[in-house]
């Protein structure tokens, strides 16, 4: 029986099967990138059906790229063809020569499926253990930052000033249009929001109170420190990152110095007077953002001006500072410390500069967590 | 003078390696005081962890690294510090602080550790670019230096508290022939002017013949040191073929 195949690939095909069980293949034509997936999937279909015992492979007229020798390779190992032996003859030097890279150990590696993965519940525990134990890294770096710190401010000729005002002016001047622009709009955005449902009860004059309360207390302080983390923390981790990277840090340590006193002291002093700075800042900007809505509204200046001072105490402002300078140790001995942790390589200092911000706002919003519980304990 | 005193650095039973594998098994070798120390290898079989381990950047698994009779691997904090100002690391990308000029950069150890004036340290700091042919380029930051310049710039930093030792991790790495031919006529100036102990981990032969006293050989498959002595002797009477080949430069 013999069968010639005319059809639409490059690859033309002669296939001859005698009574015993022996068959010839005769390939001509261009086995290449292009074609071999088509051709792969004929020829397997072809020979799936056949009962064959011994196959001989005639390849002296086709042309062939590395996809096409893998083919040939398959069809050698006897893969597409159980129970049969299979030779393949006609093959030119090049082409024997490139055919030995392939590999049987490969071959029998790729063949293994097996899943390897485990559970998912040891999944489950292996990253809750994983996060428990980097959260506790992170608490007590912060801690050994603190510490280093207050011993620094105890020390302050051996600080190196010079850096703290590069990193405060690098961080902190710049930052001043965003969160200002930001904070503002959110002002806005909360008057206008408040202003509805307090209208039903005829309340609207309220809006300034609790525009003031809210941006002292809750979103002055978080949301400069959300902008800190953003432009600042990232861009610590990514300069210690580099560092890194670039073998500065080894240095230093051979040099006996410890990146925490050199580095890291430096970006949280800076942290800490810039935090609340910033949040002062916001503070303002967003009150200013709720007195177009309210003088909209028909309220005079004045009269929103002295509702805002009556509903805030110093108090209030205290705790909206408070909290900013422990968000600022936070956002920079986290972005450091995720700095500090970078790989090898550099996109390592890109996964460490994301990490530090994902981790620097997880650990705000948590400290804020804790001071509404406090605060609210303590007033009552 | 003693054995003892002569050795420089001291290996002993030093085993090395990662989470999962071990890279250098019970290495012994000790490099004498003056010499140029050269380590060398095939990629991958550990030359630039070893070079960490000497300078205690890593913990080994076992054994110990004696820097002149101290051990580094046992030495507690203060110990450390003084076993650390021992010696100089040039790092193979020369690891300045970009953020701090040329002579800041080599005048920081002088401000961390000593007390001396402003000006004594400016003194020594521009002494010591000079001595590296630097004088120049003083007050320009790291990223403004080419690469040899910046690699000059590190071995100054690293001899300005004036250390036995420099570990040297690929100097040549990346420089023209012409520049690393340079850089080597200033290695053999500084052992001849300063007496400092080199030992460096490269793969330039030519520096390697020009410079080097004595050469180890790593060897990946034993996971130790294959070859011991002189590099001219060794490309001649290596009892491996592979080390006489690989010092001959010739394809195995």
């Amino acid at each position: 029986m013999t069968v010639a195949r005319p059809n639409d690939l490059p690859v033309r095909w002669d296939f001859s099967l005698r009574p015993d069980g022996t068959a010839k293949l005769a390939l001509s034509g261009d086995l290449d990138a292009e074609s071999t997936p088509a051709f792969w999937t004929t020829l397997q279909a072809e020979l799936a059906g056949a009962k064959l015992v011994r196959l001989e492979v005639d390849v002296s007229q086709l042309v062939s790229d590395s996809a096409g020798l893998a083919l040939l390779y398959y069809l050698s190992t006897g893969a597409m063809t159980p129970g049969a032996s299979v030779s393949l003859s006609g093959l030119t030097p090049e082409l024997q020569h490139l055919l030995r890279s392939f590999s049987k150990e490969d071959f029998d590696a790729l063949q293994e499926h097996e899943p390897t993965g485990s559970s998912f519940v040891d999944d489950v525990g292996t990253a809750t253990w994983s996060w428990l134990r980097d959260l506790r890294q992170q608490i007590e770096f912060i801690g050994e930052v603190t510490l280093g710190v207050i011993m620094n401010l105890c020390r302050p000729r051996r600080m190196r000033w010079k850096e703290v005002f590069r990193v405060f002016e690098a961080a902190g001047v710049n930052a001043f249009p965003v969160v200002a622009l930001l904070t503002f709009l959110v002002g806005m955005v909360i008057a206008f929001e408040s202003a509805q449902p307090l209208a039903q009860f005829g309340a609207q004059v309220f809006v300034a109170n609790l525009l003031g309360l809210v941006m002292s207390r809750e979103l002055g302080p978080v949301m400069a420190a959300i902008m800190l983390a953003g432009r600042s923390g990232s861009a610590f981790a990514a300069e210690l990152g580099t560092m890194k990277v670039n073998e500065e840090l080894n240095a230093l340590e051979t040099m006996g110095l410890s990146p925490v006193q050199f580095l890291v002291i430096q970006r949280v002093v800076a942290g800490i007077l810039l935090a609340p700075v910033l949040t002062v800042f916001a503070m303002y900007a967003g009150l200013l953002g709720g007195i177009p809505v309210l003088l909209g509204l028909g309220f005079p200046l004045r009269m929103v001006l002295l509702q805002v001072q009556s509903a805030l105490h110093f108090g209030d402002l205290a705790e909206g500072l408070s909290k900013s300078i422990v968000f600022g140790v936070i956002v920079a001995s986290i972005s450091c410390l995720r700095g500090l942790q970078t790989g090898e390589g550099p996109r390592a200092v890109g996964e460490s500069t994301t990490r530090s911000v994902v981790s620097s706002i997880l650990l705000i919003i948590f400290a804020d967590a804790v001071f509404a519980a406090v605060t609210y304990t303590l007033r009552k | 003078m003693s054995p003892a005193a002569r050795n420089m650095i001291e290996v002993r039973d030093l085993t090395v390696g990662y989470d999962d594998r071990l890279v250098l098994e019970r290495v012994n070798f000790q490099v004498r005081r003056g010499e140029v120390f050269a380590i060398l290898g095939a990629s991958g079989s550990g030359k630039s962890t070893l070079l960490k381990h000497l300078i205690g950047l890593y913990q080994p698994i076992a054994g110990d690294v004696l820097i002149s009779g101290a051990s580094l691997v046992h030495a507690e904090r203060e110990e450390r510090l003084l076993i650390l100002r021992k010696f100089g690391v040039l790092y193979q990308s020369g690891a300045l602080f970009g953020s701090l000029t040329t002579v800041e950069n080599v005048r920081l150890p002088l401000d961390e550790f000593t007390e001396l004036s402003e000006m004594a340290k400016d003194l020594i700091a521009l002494s010591k670019l000079r001595l590296v042919g630097l004088e120049s380029a003083a007050t320009k930051l790291p990223a403004d230096l080419s690469g040899g310049m910046q690699k000059r710039a590190g071995i100054a930093r690293a001899i300005v508290l004036d250390p036995c030792i420099l570990f040297l991790d690929e100097p040549s790495a990346g420089l023209d022939p012409i520049t690393s031919a340079g850089l080597d006529a200033l290695i053999r100036e500084l052992v001849r002017g300063l007496g400092i102990t080199f030992v460096m981990v490269t793969h330039e032969l030519a520096s390697i013949y020009s410079v080097a006293d004595r050469v180890i050989v790593l060897d990946p498959h034993i996971r130790g040191i294959v070859a011991e002595g002189p590099p001219a002797w060794l490309r001649d009477h290596a009892p491996q073929p592979w080390v006489r080949q690989f010092l001959n430069r010739e394809a195995t």
